[in-house]
C-alpha cells in the first residue's frame, strides 16, 4: 500500500529534504557473502544485438505516415532586436506547409522570463522561426528565403567582462544570476591564513566544453484526438511530459512521451528543449507529425555546453600539511539561458578535512549558448583548480601529493556534520598508487624515448545516491516470461541490462531472459531524470522490491496450489521447487496450465533515504604523460582509476562508464574547446574538424578497479553511480602529470599544444606558470 | 544545400563543355571538400560536373619506369595501398597516411587533395572575408592560432594538403585540361598565395582539369620523409608539417628539397633551408643552420607565436630522422 515519508534527496552534491510517496515495505539489502547469479557479473548490453543491427529506433529513425520535417532559423549574431521578419518568399516554396515566429506563436514561457520565440535574440544560434516542409532540404531552402532585418545591440560573451559596470545586460534584472553571489563560510578563513606557514594561490580558468552527444537532440511531435504524443531524445520522459504540459496548457496524461533508445546525452537532455515545443506547435498547425532534430552545427551553438569559469583559489596549510584555510571566488558564464548556479564551490567544501572555508560563487548570463548539466556539472570544473593546487601545496612543503591528500582526508560530510554512508577513498588511493606505480620513484620525470614521463594523480567526489520518488512494476506472464516495467530510460549508459540484472537475480533467471520495458510514459510508472549518477540507486532498489513481491506471489499461490505451507515452496530458475525435494519442480507454465489465465503484477519503489547519513562518492585517478618537450606532443600514456561506488552491478557496464569518462576528461583537458570571434561573438568551430574531441589514438591504457564493498546504508542495493564520478578527477590528474613532466605549471584548460610550446619557451629555473 | 544540376561527364571534352556554363559550374571528384562548401553555402553551383566516369582518370595507374603518373581521380586509398609508393617514396606514404580519416581517404582524390579549400575558420563560417570576395581578413587580428606565419597579407589562410608540400619536395609536375588544350606544368606554379588580382590559391583557369600527377623517378640514393604536427594524432589538419627530401652521395648531400606545410597560404618551400644541406654532411652543426635558415623571414600574429618553434623543431625532427636512416 502507498504511503506518504518524508526524505533527504541529493542532487549533483546539494541535499534537499521531500516529500514522497512509496509502495510497501523495501527489502532488506542482500546478505554479506551471498552467492550472486548474475548481480556483479561481466553481462554484455542486453540490447547491443538490436543496436548494432540497426533494429534500434532512436528519435531521429522515426517515420509516420505524411510526416513533415522542420528546420530552425538561427540568429546569425550575439545579442539584436529584430525589426522586421518576412516570410512570404518562404511560404510560397512548394513543399512549404508551415512557418512559425514570435509573429504567429501562442507566449509559451521559456528560461528566465523569455518566450519560445521572441522579437529579440540572446546569442549566436537564439531561435528565431522554424519552418515545417516535405522534406528537410525544402525546409532548409525555407529559412534561406525568410527576410529578417536585425537591430543589433550590444553583446558582451565573457562572464568577468558581463559583470562590469556598463556592460550590455542581458536580461533587465541584470547579469548575475540571481542577484547576488553564493556565499558559504565555515570557520574564519581570514585568521587561518595569518596563522598558516604556506599559502598557495592561482586564477584558474576552464573553458566552454560540449557534450557532443552521438545522437542529436530533437524530437518526432504528433497530435490525435488522445492528446500528443512525442518521440524525444531525452534523459526524462516525464520531465518533457511535464514541460509540455506546461508548455500546451493540457493534462500531462494526454502527453505521451516516448525514448526507447539514446545516443547519449551528459547531462544536455535533461530537460526538454525549445525543438519539442517547436514540433509540437507546427505539428498542430498543420495536423501531420512533425520531426524537427538539430543538425552538428546546432548541437554545438544551441544544445548546451559546460560552462567556462575563472577560478581564484588559495590555500592555507602548516608545515605538516595540514591545511588551515581554503578560499575560492569563482565566476561562471552560463550563457543567455543557463538555469542555475553552478555548483563550483563542491569539492573546495567537501574534499578535504577543513575547519576554515569561504566560496564565493558567481553564474553570469552572458550572449553565449546556454549552458546545459554536462557530466559531473560543476565538480569537474572545481575539481581542475584544486586538485592542481594541492599538487602545488605539496611541492612547496616538499611532500609527495598522494601524502598531503591523505593527510587532509575528511572523515565526515563538513557542510551538514553527517557520517558518510561509506567512504573508502583511502582505498582507492592506495589501490590506484600500486596500480599505476607511484610508489616506484617515478614520480619526477622520467625520459623515455626523448619525451619526459610524469605521473599525477587527482581525487574526487561526488553523489550518485538516489532516492524517491522512482517506481517499478514486475509482471509474471502464465508462460513464465518475466517482464520489468519502469517508466524510467536507458541514456545510453547500460541501465537496461542492470534492471534486468536485478530483475533476473531474484527470479534465478538470467538477465536477458528478463524483458524489461522503459522510455514510455504510457507504459510504465514514474521514474525520475537520468541524472546526478543516480538512475541504477533511484529505480534499481524498487525494481527488486517489485521483483521480490511478483516471486513472493508466485511462490505463494504455487504453495496453495500443492496444498503446502507458503515457507515450503521456492523459485529457481523459473520454476518452483519444493523444500527438501530438490529433484520436483514445475514451470510457471506447468502451473499456468493447472490454473488457467493469470497476470501477476509486483510493485516496488524506492525507499526513503536516510536522514542521519550523507550518501556520496569517492575516487581516485592517476595519470601517466608522455611530453615530446621539442614539438610539445602529450600522450596519455596511461590512466589508473579507482571508484568507490558502492556494489558494481555489471563490472563491464561500469568499465565502459570509465572509459567514456576518462576520454571525455583527456578531451577537456586537452584538446576541447568552444572558441569564439570576440569582436562578432561568434562561434568558430561549431563542428567536430575544429572542436577536437579525442579520437582512439589520443589514449592509452586506461586500468581500471573498484572497491565494490556494497554501501548498504544508501539503499537496499548497495549500490550508487558511476557515470559522473569518473570525469571530474581526470583534467587535474593529467595536469599535474604534466607539471611533473616539463616543470611546467598550466593553470587553464585545455592545455593545447600552442600553451605546452608557449611553457617550453620559458626559461629554466624561474618559476614556470602558463596562465 | 541549394538544388542543383548534376551531370557525368563521360569524356574529358565534355567535362570542359560542361563547365563552361553561364552559371556557375564546378567540378567533383571524391566531393569530401566540394560537398561540405556546398551545405554550408560557401558555394552554391547551379551545376556539378561528375569526373568519377571519365575512364581516362580512373584507368591511369602508378608505374616505376619513369616515375609516378598518378591519376588525379585516384583515391588516397588506393594510392596508400600501392607497393611502389609504400616502398619508394616513403614521404608521400607518410603524407597520405596521416591525412584526414579512413573514411575521407576512401572517398578523396589526390587531384582533390591538391585543389582543396582553405579550412579557416573565418573562410568556413558565415564571415564575408576578404577571400570570400569581402573587405577584410578576420583572421589577422582575430582567432589566429592555426593561421599562416609566412604571408604579407592580405590573406592569412594556411594551405590544409598534406600532399602538396611532398609532391612539391618529390619536384612533382601536373598534366591539366582546358578549353586551351593540355598542358604540363610543375606542381609548385599551381599553387600561389592570394593576392588583389587573383584571390584563389590557385593559378589553374577555370574549366581546368587536373588529369594526372607526375613524379620523377628517384635517381641514386635518396630519402625522404613527411612530419605533421597536430592537435590530436588523427583527423587533424597540420598545425605545421614538414617534407623532407634529399639525395646522398657518398656521405653528402647531393640535392634536398624542404617545403612546411600549415604556415602558409601555399605550400611553403624553403629554397635557402635545403641549398644550405648541399654539397655537406648533415651533422647537428647543420642542423642548427638550416633551422634557423627554414623560418627566416617568419612573422607571427598575435595567437600563433608557438608555430616558429614548432617549425624549427619540426624541421629539426626531420633531419635527425633522416640521419637516423642514413
Amino acid at each position: 500500500m502507498a504511503k506518504l515519508i518524508r526524505t533527504k534527496t541529493e542532487w549533483e552534491g546539494i541535499n534537499h529534504e521531500e516529500l514522497a510517496i512509496i509502495e510497501g515495505e523495501s527489502p532488506p539489502p542482500w546478505p554479506p557473502g551471498k552467492q550472486f547469479e548474475t548481480i556483479g557479473r561481466e553481462v554484455p548490453a542486453v540490447d547491443s544485438a538490436e543496436r548494432v543491427t540497426g533494429q534500434a529506433l532512436y528519435t531521429s529513425d522515426i517515420q509516420l505516415p505524411g510526416m513533415l520535417h522542420a528546420r530552425i532559423l538561427r540568429s546569425p549574431y550575439p545579442h539584436a532586436r529584430i525589426k522586421r521578419m518576412e516570410t512570404d518568399r518562404a511560404a510560397s516554396l512548394p513543399g512549404v506547409r508551415a512557418i512559425i515566429s514570435h509573429l504567429n506563436v501562442p507566449a509559451i514561457s521559456w528560461l528566465n522570463q523569455s518566450t519560445i520565440l521572441e522579437p529579440i535574440v540572446r546569442f549566436q544560434g537564439d531561435e528565431v522561426a522554424a519552418v515545417a516542409a516535405d522534406d528537410e532540404e525544402t525546409a532548409n531552402d525555407a529559412l534561406d528565403l525568410i527576410d529578417v532585418e536585425y537591430e543589433n545591440l550590444p553583446f558582451v560573451i565573457d562572464a568577468e567582462k558581463a559583470l562590469q559596470v556598463g556592460a550590455p545586460r542581458i536580461y533587465a534584472q541584470g547579469n548575475l544570476v540571481k542577484g547576488k553571489p553564493r556565499i558559504y563560510v565555515r570557520g574564519d578563513t581570514r585568521r587561518s591564513f595569518r596563522e598558516a606557514d604556506v599559502i598557495v594561490e592561482e586564477t584558474f580558468r576552464t573553458q566552454t566544453a560540449l557534450h557532443n552527444c552521438l545522437e542529436p537532440h530533437g524530437a518526432v511531435a504528433s497530435w490525435d484526438s488522445q492528446g500528443l504524443t512525442v518521440w524525444e531524445s531525452t534523459q526524462s520522459i516525464y520531465r518533457v511530459q511535464e514541460d509540455l504540459a506546461e508548455a500546451f496548457q493540457i493534462p500531462p496524461n494526454q502527453i505521451r512521451v516516448i525514448c526507447q533508445y539514446m545516443g547519449g546525452g551528459f547531462g544536455s537532455k535533461q530537460y526538454s528543449g525549445k525543438w519539442a515545443i517547436l514540433a509540437a506547435l507546427l505539428s498542430r498547425q498543420t495536423g501531420r507529425p512533425v520531426r524537427l532534430m538539430l543538425d552538428r552545427q546546432e548541437e554545438n551553438l544551441a544544445a548546451g555546453n559546460r560552462s567556462p569559469t575563472v577560478q581564484h583559489l588559495k590555500i592555507g596549510a602548516r608545515r605538516d600539511g595540514m591545511l588551515t584555510a581554503i578560499e575560492l571566488s569563482s565566476v561562471a558564464s552560463i550563457g543567455a539561458y543557463g538555469w542555475s548556479v553552478l555548483a563550483v564551490e563542491g569539492p573546495v567544501q567537501v574534499m578535504y578535512a577543513c575547519p576554515n572555508i569561504r566560496t564565493e560563487v558567481r553564474s553570469v548570463y552572458t550572449n553565449t549558448g546556454p549552458a546545459r548539466s554536462f557530466r559531473g556539472p560543476g565538480y569537474v570544473e572545481g575539481a581542475f583548480p584544486l586538485e592542481s593546487l594541492m599538487d602545488q601545496l605539496a611541492d612547496e612543503l616538499q611532500m609527495d601529493p598522494l601524502e598531503l591528500r591523505l593527510k587532509n582526508y575528511a572523515r565526515f560530510d563538513q557542510t551538514t556534520g553527517l557520517d558518510y554512508s561509506a567512504k573508502h577513498l583511502d582505498q582507492c588511493y592506495r589501490k590506484g598508487a600500486e596500480m599505476i606505480g607511484w610508489n616506484s620513484g617515478r614520480r619526477t620525470a622520467q625520459d623515455r624515448g626523448g619525451r619526459k614521463v610524469g605521473l599525477g594523480m587527482a581525487s574526487q567526489v561526488w553523489g550518485g545516491g538516489g532516492g524517491p520518488p522512482a517506481y517499478a512494476w514486475v509482471r509474471v506472464n502464465k508462460d513464465g516470461t518475466v517482464e520489468v516495467i519502469t517508466g524510467s530510460q536507458d541514456i545510453g549508459t547500460g541501465v537496461k541490462t542492470v534492471f534486468a540484472q536485478i530483475a533476473a537475480e531474484e527470479f534465478g533467471l538470467r538477465p536477458e531472459q528478463i524483458i524489461v520495458h522503459l522510455g514510455d510514459t504510457a507504459k510504465g510508472p514514474y521514474d525520475p531524470v537520468s541524472w546526478g549518477s543516480m538512475t541504477v540507486s533511484s529505480v534499481g532498489p524498487a525494481i527488486r522490491q517489485a521483483a521480490i513481491d511478483a516471486r513472493n506471489q508466485l511462490c505463494g499461490i504455487a504453495a496453495e496450489y500443492l496444498g503446502l505451507p507458503a515457507g515450503d515452496v521456492n523459485l529457481r530458475g523459473g520454476s518452483i521447487y519444493i523444500k527438501g525435494r530438490s529433484q520436483q519442480h514445475m514451470t510457471i507454465s506447468e502451473i499456468a496450465e493447472e490454473i488457467g489465465e493469470f497476470t501477476i503484477l509486483g510493485k516496488g519503489s524506492r525507499e526513503p533515504n536516510r536522514t542521519d547519513i550523507d550518501v556520496r562518492t569517492f575516487g581516485a585517478q592517476f595519470a601517466e604523460v608522455e611530453v615530446d618537450t621539442s614539438t610539445g606532443e602529450v600522450l596519455v600514456s596511461r590512466v589508473a582509476t579507482v571508484h568507490d561506488i558502492g556494489r558494481v552491478i555489471n563490472p563491464l557496464g561500469g568499465r565502459n562508464q570509465v572509459e567514456g569518462a576518462v576520454v571525455q576528461g583527456i578531451g577537456y583537458a586537452l584538446t576541447e574547446g568552444r572558441v569564439i570571434d570576440e569582436r562578432s561573438g561568434v562561434v568558430l568551430n561549431a563542428n567536430l574538424e575544429d572542436y577536437q574531441v579525442p579520437t582512439a589514438l589520443d589514449f592509452g591504457d586506461i586500468d581500471q578497479a573498484f572497491i565494490n564493498q556494497p554501501d548498504n546504508r544508501s539503499n537496499n542495493l548497495g549500490a550508487k553511480g558511476l557515470g559522473e564520478p569518473a570525469m571530474i578527477p581526470t583534467s587535474p590528474a593529467i595536469a599535474n602529470a604534466i607539471a611533473r613532466a616539463t616543470g611546467i605549471r598550466f593553470l587553464s584548460i585545455p592545455i593545447t599544444r600552442n600553451k605546452i610550446i608557449e611553457g617550453l619557451q620559458l626559461p629554466a629555473g624561474a618559476r614556470r606558470v602558463v596562465p | 544545400m541549394k538544388n542543383f544540376e548534376h551531370v557525368d561527364a563521360l569524356s574529358l571534352s565534355e567535362a570542359i563543355s560542361l563547365l563552361e556554363y553561364p552559371g556557375q559550374s564546378l567540378a567533383i571528384a571524391g566531393g569530401t571538400d566540394l560537398l561540405t562548401q556546398m551545405k554550408s553555402r560557401i558555394v552554391s553551383p547551379e551545376r556539378i560536373v561528375n569526373l568519377k566516369t571519365i575512364p581516362e582518370l580512373n584507368a591511369i595507374r602508378p608505374n616505376d619506369r619513369d616515375g609516378l603518373r598518378i591519376g588525379a581521380l585516384r583515391t588516397l586509398s588506393d594510392l596508400a595501398h600501392d607497393q611502389i609508393i609504400r616502398s619508394r617514396y616513403p614521404a608521400l606514404y607518410q603524407a597520405i597516411a596521416s591525412a584526414a580519416t579512413r573514411q575521407i581517404r576512401n572517398q578523396g582524390t589526390i587531384g582533390g587533395n591538391l585543389l582543396q579549400g582553405p579550412r579557416c575558420w573565418y573562410y568556413r563560417g558565415r564571415f564575408n572575408c576578404w577571400l570570400k570576395g569581402g573587405e577584410t581578413c578576420y583572421a589577422r587580428d582575430g582567432e589566429n592560432s592555426h593561421h599562416a606565419i609566412f604571408s604579407d597579407g592580405p590573406c592569412y589562410m594556411v594551405h590544409p594538403s598534406d600532399m602538396a608540400p611532398v609532391l612539391l619536395a618529390l619536384g612533382a609536375s601536373i598534366e591539366t585540361i582546358g578549353p586551351n588544350g593540355r598542358r604540363t606544368m610543375p606542381l609548385e606554379q599551381m599553387y600561389q598565395a592570394p593576392h588583389e588580382g587573383d584571390r584563389r590559391p590557385v593559378t589553374l583557369q577555370p574549366q581546368e582539369i587536373i588529369c594526372s600527377i607526375m613524379v620523377p623517378a628517384l635517381a641514386g640514393n635518396t630519402r625522404g620523409i613527411y612530419l605533421k604536427a597536430m592537435d590530436r594524432r588523427a583527423w587533424a589538419f597540420a598545425l605545421v608539417s614538414v617534407a623532407l627530401q634529399i639525395s646522398l652521395e657518398g656521405d653528402q648531400v647531393k640535392d634536398a628539397r624542404m617545403v612546411l606545410g600549415g604556415v602558409a597560404p601555399r605550400p611553403y618551400p624553403v629554397p635557402q633551408a635545403a641549398a644550405a644541406l648541399r654539397g655537406k654532411r648533415i651533422d647537428e652543426g647543420l642542423i642548427n643552420e638550416t633551422v634557423d635558415l627554414a623560418v627566416t623571414g617568419a612573422r607571427p600574429l598575435q595567437r600563433n607565436k608557438y608555430k616558429v618553434p614548432l617549425t624549427r623543431e619540426m624541421v629539426k625532427k626531420a633531419l635527425r630522422e633522416l640521419i637516423g636512416l642514413l
